[in-house]
């Protein structure tokens, strides 16, 4: 497979240039077009004649730019052991990527490439998407064949820098899988928060909404329940009550497709210490994630999973160093996620990485300290509530002030039980240490990492806290951070040297 | 061949030796906060002249109130900087800062990503510099250490290079410092 000589993509690879550069066009381009949208919004006439001249050169151009770009479009896996990429229309540059540097090989193949069997090719050099190389339009054995070759090259670097590997690498171990169905895959519509985000998406346009649905609908809606003569009370209250309602409901059913899209037939497969998804509706992804990429695994339930008793499974690779952790983990591509588990399927996947893997309930979780729960009560329940009835006193009758003891009650209760879910448990396991970090409110998050994979500690503590023999930890690692509050200075000590002499002394790569 | 036997006792971070940061760290951060109230107060002073209502709403008592703001911060700086300090172990180096919530961060060089060494036009002046030093998957660097000394930077900046080369090199010359 190994030549000198520049390849071209296949003549289909012009549909994802096309896609591709549209895609960057409403991601990027339209915000700097906004300034030229308002000048056209209130300045133009003949609105829709123009819009559509407008639109139909924005497509010829688009079209026109993809076909220049695929004509410049030139890759060569070297014999040199590297991916080499000739782009650019204005601007021509060379990408050379060396199979070294290469952290995975994933193959995605998209609706339209469907009919002629063709995959996108994608190189992540670092976990970041910035650093992706892509070739389109490329045979599916050809992608296998490129990603077997990049990965057997790696293995043999790590072999040679780690001979003892090769002995266990000789020997493949058996294949496991799962599947989700995508009624289960529906269910990760329910309990993620997209159905908030596609709310708050509407946001910015939620007065002219509600204009609108004033006028047109909740007029008719409440005329029609005034007809109905067996209804008692306020038939514009109810009106509006329905339309909030069908606005919920089509927030939900817009979160189930956007999951759907994501992880339909969602399959994984796990074997030599690696994993393999492949999901997606429009675009089916394979992603290939070997086990020691993985810096932590991060086991979730909210209060719909609760109900549901699902659980989200999310494993981590390094985050972008300029993004926030946790939205990194959530929108780095090289994530992998297991929507929606069922228990046995979380012990069935994690066992798989770790074997000791027990039921993390049976785990003896370290709890903070007493004094967290007193300063929490007092910052978040006492202050919020002595405040709340000086303003309610101001304002309404002395009556009114017993209302402010039903959110004060509320905050109570909030406090303990995030109190009550705070902890983290240490498990040793031939010789290996994994830390396991507990928080949550109603819904549960536990976050597992074998503890050489930290990047660095802290210790915080207040001048109250040091005189109560008190401090909290604060662990960073490649993928996010854990923290754990109020400890006994001693323990926090204790595991801080703990932790340092674990990543001081083990020779492992941590990624 | 690595080894990993049970041990009893680690090495304790709670008994290191922290270095005070450089002499003229003080004057950097004063200076900056001069920087920041001098014109402000210049400001508000100007409008309070030119602008009547501005003047009958402040009350020259309340202007007094500002240069207290500075005395009391300055006073807070001399304090925050005298608990800061930093130490340079075989395998990591910990940095202590805070006066009200006191932090010791503790970062494995093996962790360092990279390093980077900032010269502000005071601190040049000064001779000082600002060291920073990042590892995998934070927001920004785990260490930010302003308040050392030019060549402090560049040696520990050297040392985080070297390491697992030579890590035993240059560290009881560096911690003397």
């Amino acid at each position: 497979m190994n030549n000198n000589d520049w390849q071209r993509v296949s003549p289909w690879a012009l549909l994802y240039f096309i896609v591709h550069f549209a895609i960057r066009f409403v991601k990027d381009g339209l915000l700097n077009l906004l300034p030229i949208l308002v000048i056209f919004v209130t300045q133009v006439e003949q609105k829709w004649f123009w819009g559509q001249v407008a639109a139909s050169i924005a497509i010829v151009m688009l079209v026109v730019y993809a076909f220049a770009y695929y004509r410049n479009f030139s890759y060569r896996i070297s014999s040199e052991n590297e991916i080499l990429l000739n782009k650019g229309v204005f601007k021509k540059e060379r990408l050379t990527l060396k199979f070294a540097r290469v952290q995975n090989v994933n193959i995605a193949e998209p609706f339209y490439f469907q009919p002629v069997n063709l995959v996108n090719c994608i190189f992540d050099a670092a976990g970041s998407s910035a650093q992706e190389a892509v070739i389109p339009g490329v045979k599916l054995s050809y992608a296998e064949h490129v990603r077997e070759q990049v990965m057997a090259f790696k293995a043999q670097l790590q072999q040679s820098d780690t001979p003892e590997k090769a002995e266990h690498a000789a020997q493949p171990s058996a294949q496991h899988t799962l599947t989700l169905s995508n009624a289960e895959i529906a269910k990760f519509g329910l309990m993620s928060n997209m159905a908030i985000l596609a709310l708050a998406a509407l946001a910015p346009f939620m007065n002219a909404i509600f204009d609108y649905l004033e006028t047109s609908l909740i007029a008719r809606l409440e005329a029609m329940f005034n007809e109905q003569a067996a209804f008692v009370g306020s038939a514009a209250a109810l009106a509006v009550v329905t339309v909030i309602v069908v606005i919920v409901l089509c927030a939900v059913l817009l979160s189930v497709t956007m999951a759907l899209i994501r992880f339909f037939n969602f399959h994984l497969y796990f074997q030599d210490n690696k994993f393999k998804r492949v999901a997606g509706l429009f675009e089916r992804q394979q992603l290939s994630i070997s086990s020691e990429k993985i810096q932590s695994v991060q086991i979730k339930q909210n209060i719909i999973a609760r109900l549901l008793k699902r659980y989200t499974l999310i494993c981590p690779q390094v985050s972008s160093g300029n993004t926030a952790p946790g939205v990194a983990a959530h929108k780095n591509k090289q994530t992998l996620v297991m929507p929606v588990l069922t228990a046995a399927h979380v012990q069935q996947v994690c066992r798989w990485l770790f074997p000791w893997f027990i039921n993390l309930n049976e785990l003896n979780f370290i709890k903070p300290e007493r004094a967290l729960l007193y300063k929490n009560t007092v910052l978040y329940v006492f202050l919020p509530s002595v405040i709340s009835v000086v303003v309610i006193d101001q304002l309404f009758e002395t009556l009114s002030m017993l209302w402010g003891l039903l959110p004060a009650s509320i905050l109570m209760a909030a406090v303990f039980l995030r109190y009550q879910k705070t902890g983290m448990a240490l498990y040793q396991h031939e010789g290996r240490s994994f830390a396991v970090f507990r928080t949550g409110m109603i819904g549960t998050q536990y976050r597992l990492f074998e503890i050489y994979k930290a990047q660095s500690a802290t210790t915080i503590s207040t001048y109250l806290m040091r005189k109560s023999g008190l401090k909290s930890l604060y662990i960073q690692l490649a993928s996010g951070s854990v923290s754990m509050p109020y400890l006994k200075s001693v323990d926090a000590e204790q595991l801080i040297d703990f932790v340092l002499y674990e990543i001081e002394s083990e020779p492992r790569n941590w990624f | 061949m690595f080894s990993n036997q049970q041990i009893d006792t680690l090495p304790r971070h709670h008994t290191i030796k922290f270095q005070p940061l450089a002499d003229n760290a003080i004057w950097h951060v004063q200076i900056n906060w001069l920087l920041f109230y001098i014109p402000l107060m210049t400001v508000i002073v100007a409008v309070r002249y030119f602008n009547q209502p501005f003047a009958d709403a402040v009350s020259a008592p309340w202007l007094l109130l500002l240069p207290v703001l500075v005395v009391l911060s300055m006073l807070y700086n001399l304090y925050s900087v005298r608990v800061k300090g930093i130490a340079l172990r075989e395998h990591d180096i910990a940095y202590k800062r805070g006066l009200i919530w006191q932090q010791v961060t503790l970062l494995p060089i093996s962790r360092v990503q990279h390093t980077e060494i900032h010269r502000g036009p005071i601190e040049r002046k000064l001779g000082l510099a600002t060291l920073r030093l990042y590892s995998a998957g934070g927001m920004s660097a785990d260490l930010h250490i302003s308040g050392l000394t030019d060549k402090q930077c560049n040696d520990i900046r050297q040392f985080v290079q070297s390491y697992g080369y030579d890590n035993h090199a240059a560290v009881d010359e560096l911690v003397d410092e």
